[in-house]
């Protein structure tokens, strides 16, 4: 039991490690877009009103 | 140990960065909508990062590796549970998607919709009363990690939290959600960056090969103060089967209930938007507990091969004295600013959600006439300030009955219990009325009262105190509606 609970918690470890490794990169270009599309459109709006 | 100077000029440059960023947000808040929920313009991967940042405190990263040092990698299987819910819900939409076609700003106003204005005001002072007391002791476990990791005298605890209230205030007061997801989006990669780091460097630091011996050795050797079972959750010596199977169903209520992170739903462009960002949260929610956890578990392990833990730190303390002996410097310049990141965004997103639910819901519904735009923005900005006033007193003097998770958890409980019950027969139970509803209010928050008054002396389990609120409040509503004769219109 030992050995698999630890096998199975040093996988989710490793799956965290690399998961959080690849977040940062990837939501951190698509939202750094998104941002940049968020204030374009709130400046539009703002030059509307 | 001490930050290296260029420790502080990364934890400057963070903090600048942060400030103006979120303050040059303030230049596209036109009004409260704009304030409160970003116009309705968010989008997934933005969607992503904010609710990843706001749902990963300082204060969680303290309570999960508190979990971490006192019940080994198992402790983390409440992030388990979290992401498998978080995943259900995006999958199925299960309460998030009609609550967005809804077009509320807050779940009490969609309250007023489906049980009428008393509801929606008694819904609101639960739900401000619940997060209130939850976040109080964010800025104290904040403050703590902060005082412990860089090494700084003890009595700076109190400065040390003044100023990180102040900082987060002035963007949070001045930007609304536009600040609060811009700066959010830093956070996240700091902090990203931060976990990344410091999780490598532990593990290399003790060696798994002895992380995981010591901790089951620990367990092993049972004596006066046996330790639970370091792997297995369903252990009788660790959460066991009823504290799990409470955790499933407050996770369930929290993730499609929490006001913080259903504020994200709101702001989101459409159902569609939410449910996906759901999905793709979902497993960020197991780092988000078993990563810190493993620093935790890391801790113990180091202060047992030490001779156990100095008589000046406690299981909560442990983790960020541990860091600071551990990570070089440079590193730890980055990893105090990823803290710091994490404890500002999660601060700057409940004072912002607290404060649109008092507005919106306990305020605006006692006013004989509606303010103006100016107004219900200064309003706004004021009980954002009242938060952070009432963080700042009451971290400083309340002493946890217990673990810091419980204390949340329960806290959580006073209104996620009553909330879900109602916004579940509100949404998918046609015979649900104000009467049931009303009857669920209070009956869901006396179980977690009871636990917060007179828990530590009447020794409650904490799962009992939760789980009693979530049956509680289901009777309340099924026999208060049965029972009662009036029904009101569903508009919702």
């Amino acid at each position: 039991m030992s050995s698999f609970a630890s096998l199975f918690w040093a996988v989710l470890i490793a799956a965290s490690v690399i998961w959080y490794g690849i977040l940062v990169f990837y939501i951190g270009i698509k939202a750094g877009k998104e941002i940049r599309e968020l204030t374009r459109t709130l400046e539009r709006d703002r030059d509307k009103s | 140990m001490s930050l290296s100077t260029l420790d502080w000029i990364i934890i400057l440059v963070y903090l600048v960065g942060c400030m103006a960023a979120g303050l040059w947000m303030r230049r596209y808040v036109r009004g409260v909508h704009d304030f409160a929920v970003a116009g309705r313009e968010m989008n997934v991967n933005l969607g992503v990062a904010s609710l990843a940042a706001t749902e990963l405190g300082l204060v969680t990263i303290m309570y999960t590796a508190q979990l971490g040092y006192e019940k080994g990698f198992a402790g983390a299987t409440i992030g388990v549970i979290m992401c498998v819910v978080m995943w259900l819900v995006g999958r199925t939409g299960f309460v998030i998607g009609p609550l967005r076609q809804a077009g509320v700003m807050t779940i009490p106003e969609l309250f007023e919709k489906r049980f009428g204005p008393r509801v929606r005001w008694l819904a609101g002072l639960f739900v401000v009363l619940g997060g209130l007391l939850n976040m109080g002791i964010f800025l104290r476990l904040g403050g703590e990690f902060l005082v412990f990791a860089t090494g700084l005298p003890p009595h700076w605890l109190e400065w040390v939290m003044t100023a990180l209230l102040g900082i987060v205030l002035l963007y949070t007061a001045f930007g609304g959600m536009l600040s609060v997801l811009v700066t959010d989006y830093l956070q996240f990669l700091i902090m990203g960056l931060g976990i990344v780091l410091t999780s490598v460097i532990v593990v290399l630091h003790i060696g798994w090969d002895d992380l995981t011996r010591v901790l089951y050795d620990a367990y092993a050797a049972g004596g006066d103060k046996p330790r639970p079972h370091p792997y297995n959750p369903f252990h009788s010596s660790n959460f066991g089967w009823g504290y799990l199977a409470w955790q499933f169903v407050f996770q369930l209520a929290a993730v499609t209930t929490w006001q913080t992170q259903v504020s994200r739903v709101l702001a989101a462009r459409d159902a569609g938007t939410a449910k996906r960002m759901y999905r793709q949260t979902s497993f960020y929610f197991v780092g988000r507990f078993l990563l810190p956890g493993l620093w935790g578990a890391a801790a113990f392990v180091y202060f047992t091969k030490q001779g156990g833990l100095p008589a000046e730190l406690t299981s909560l303390t442990a983790m960020p004295h541990f860091l600071s002996v551990v990570l070089p410097a440079g590193i730890i310049g980055i990893v105090v600013a990823a803290m710091l990141a994490a404890e500002m965004s999660t601060d700057s997103g409940y004072m912002l959600t607290w404060a649109t639910v008092i507005y919106n819901d306990i305020v605006t519904p006692l006013l004989r006439r509606p303010l103006s735009p100016q107004g219900q923005l200064l309003l706004t900005r004021g009980l954002v300030l009242a938060i952070a006033v009432f963080l700042l007193f009451y971290g400083l003097w309340y002493e946890l009955p217990g673990n810091a998770w419980d204390y949340l958890a329960v806290t959580g409980n006073i209104y996620l219990a009553s909330v879900f019950t109602l916004l579940v027969a509100g949404l998918y139970w046609p015979r649900a009325n104000a009467t049931g509803a009303a009857a669920a209010l209070v009956l869901g928050a006396i179980g977690p009262v009871t636990f917060l008054l007179i828990g530590k002396r009447f020794n409650i389990a904490p799962e009992v105190a939760g789980a009693s609120s979530f049956a509680l409040a289901a009777i309340g509503m099924v026999a208060g509606s049965l029972l009662s004769r009036r029904s009101v219109s569903p508009a919702a």
